[in-house]
């Protein structure tokens, strides 16, 4: 993947990614940095057999986010210190603005963060982000046909924990 | 709440988006770093022989071993004119050169015998085969030397007797191998004058172990007197050693009547031993009869 290749596969993957992620996590700086890191190491590893690039994406968005939630049960780190790690300058805080959330929006959002993540996952990818159960199952490297019970799965967590 | 409306509402949050500039600065930034692939390309080497250099010191000298073995167990199997025969003889003249001196002309008979019969399994290599032949009839002259060079004078009859025994079949090797009648002939010579100084050699052997040295006489006597004599010395002894003394003083008197030498001599040295044992310092020359010529003091 050369310059313009990575460039056209990251304009038209940024704002999933970032909103995968941002479901996930709390703040947006978070947000920010970890979908920083996921492209960075797409970038970094583009000599690499990679046969589906969107999927290899998401899976490193997601140990990303494992990663993350990792950490900090163990101890909190700066997002400076994250960035150092990455060998990359982390998002200039001039950047972030407060994305406006409807209050449905931002219980939902409360909602898919206190699901099982995998459910998590699925919801955003499949629901938001339109992606096929065969797609997802090549994220998750799963049979497509358990992908499809996992969301069937995930749509009923997420709704009995809306109607809690 | 409907699943329908649920999946509305789920569908509302593809507004999230992040800042655009940020996006646009992210972008700049990454593609400014260098691909790793750049900078670092790991060297790809055949997993297979990835263990050689670590284990060179090892291996190479267990090779070679594995190989020094393999070709001397292989050469062991050899026929004249194989690349690895002279391994072969090497090994029977270090056999021949390590050997003690009482065995060492048994084990050359051997090794010529060896070579005869390797000799007779070939038929091309004329030349390795005559050098091989003419090497057999100097080892056949050796043997009969080496015999001579055995001290003990029963030692060397019995291993002269064993070795006439032993190369009655050479004549019939030597005829089963292909050489010009020159060279047969040569060979048969060699052993016909080995096994006829073989001969001569246990007819002399015999004769100088049956004549008995006049010395022995004298023994005898001394020790008779000190039975005769001695009776007070004596007393301390068992009665079970008095008769034993007394017993091998008789055989050994009527071996020496006899001309049985050898036997007079064992019997003294039991005598000997005994009066060891009862702390008294006799001793009394028992060696082969050659080495009797200056013969101890008994008392």
């Amino acid at each position: 993947m050369d310059k313009k290749e990575f460039s056209e596969f990251y304009n038209k993957n940024i704002d999933k990614v970032f909103r995968f992620i941002y479901l996930r996590v709390d703040t947006t700086e978070t947000a920010q940095d970890l979908t920083s890191l996921a492209f960075l190491k797409l970038w970094k590893r583009q000599d690499s057999e990679i046969s589906n690039s969107t999927a290899f994406l998401y899976r490193i968005a997601r140990n990303q986010i494992i990663d993350f939630y990792r950490s900090k049960s163990k101890k909190p780190i700066s997002l400076d210190k994250a960035g150092e790690i990455a060998d990359f300058q982390v998002a200039q805080p001039t950047f972030v603005e407060k994305i406006e959330l409807t209050l449905e929006m931002k219980r939902i959002k409360k909602v898919i963060q206190n699901i099982k993540p995998i459910y998590a996952d699925v919801i955003i990818w499949h629901y938001i982000d339109d992606l096929s159960s065969k797609e997802i199952a090549q994220i998750l490297k799963k049979r497509e046909g358990n992908v499809r019970v996992i969301i069937h799965r995930a749509l009923q967590a997420l709704k009995e924990q809306l109607e809690v | 709440m409907q699943e329908k409306d649920l999946i509305k509402n789920l569908k509302d949050l593809k507004q999230i988006k992040p800042n655009q500039d940020w996006a646009f600065w992210l972008k700049s930034n990454i593609l400014e770093t260098k691909p790793q692939s750049h900078l670092y390309k790991p060297k790809i080497k055949l997993a297979v022989f990835s263990f050689i250099p670590k284990y060179q010191k090892v291996l190479i000298p267990s090779l070679m071993a594995f190989f020094f073995v393999f070709s001397f167990t292989f050469a062991q199997t050899t026929l004249p004119g194989n690349v690895l025969y002279p391994i072969k003889t090497l090994t029977q003249n270090a056999k021949i050169h390590f050997a003690s001196e009482n065995t060492k002309p048994l084990i050359r008979l051997e090794v010529v015998k060896t070579r005869m019969e390797d000799l007779s399994k070939v038929e091309n290599h004329q030349k390795e085969i005559s050098a091989i032949a003419k090497n057999i009839g100097k080892d056949l002259e050796i043997v009969s030397q080496e015999i001579k060079n055995i001290n003990n004078k029963q030692v060397a009859l019995n291993i002269s007797k064993d070795i006439q025994a032993r190369s009655k079949g050479l004549k019939d090797l030597a005829d089963n191998i292909s050489l010009e009648d020159k060279e047969r002939e040569a060979l048969n010579q060699s052993v016909e004058n080995s096994q006829s100084q073989v001969l001569a050699l246990i007819i002399q052997t015999t004769d100088d172990i049956n004549e008995c040295p006049s010395y022995l006489k004298d023994k005898l006597v001394d020790l008779g007197k000190y039975f005769t004599d001695a009776q007070e010395g004596l007393y301390q002894w068992s009665s079970g050693d008095i008769i034993k003394s007394r017993n091998l003083f008789i055989e050994a008197s009527d071996a020496f009547k006899a001309g049985d030498c050898l036997t007079a001599i064992d019997k003294i040295e039991s005598i000997n031993k005994l009066l060891s044992i009862h702390s008294l310092d006799v001793q009394v020359e028992t060696s082969t009869p050659e080495t009797l010529d200056s013969p101890g003091e008994i008392f």
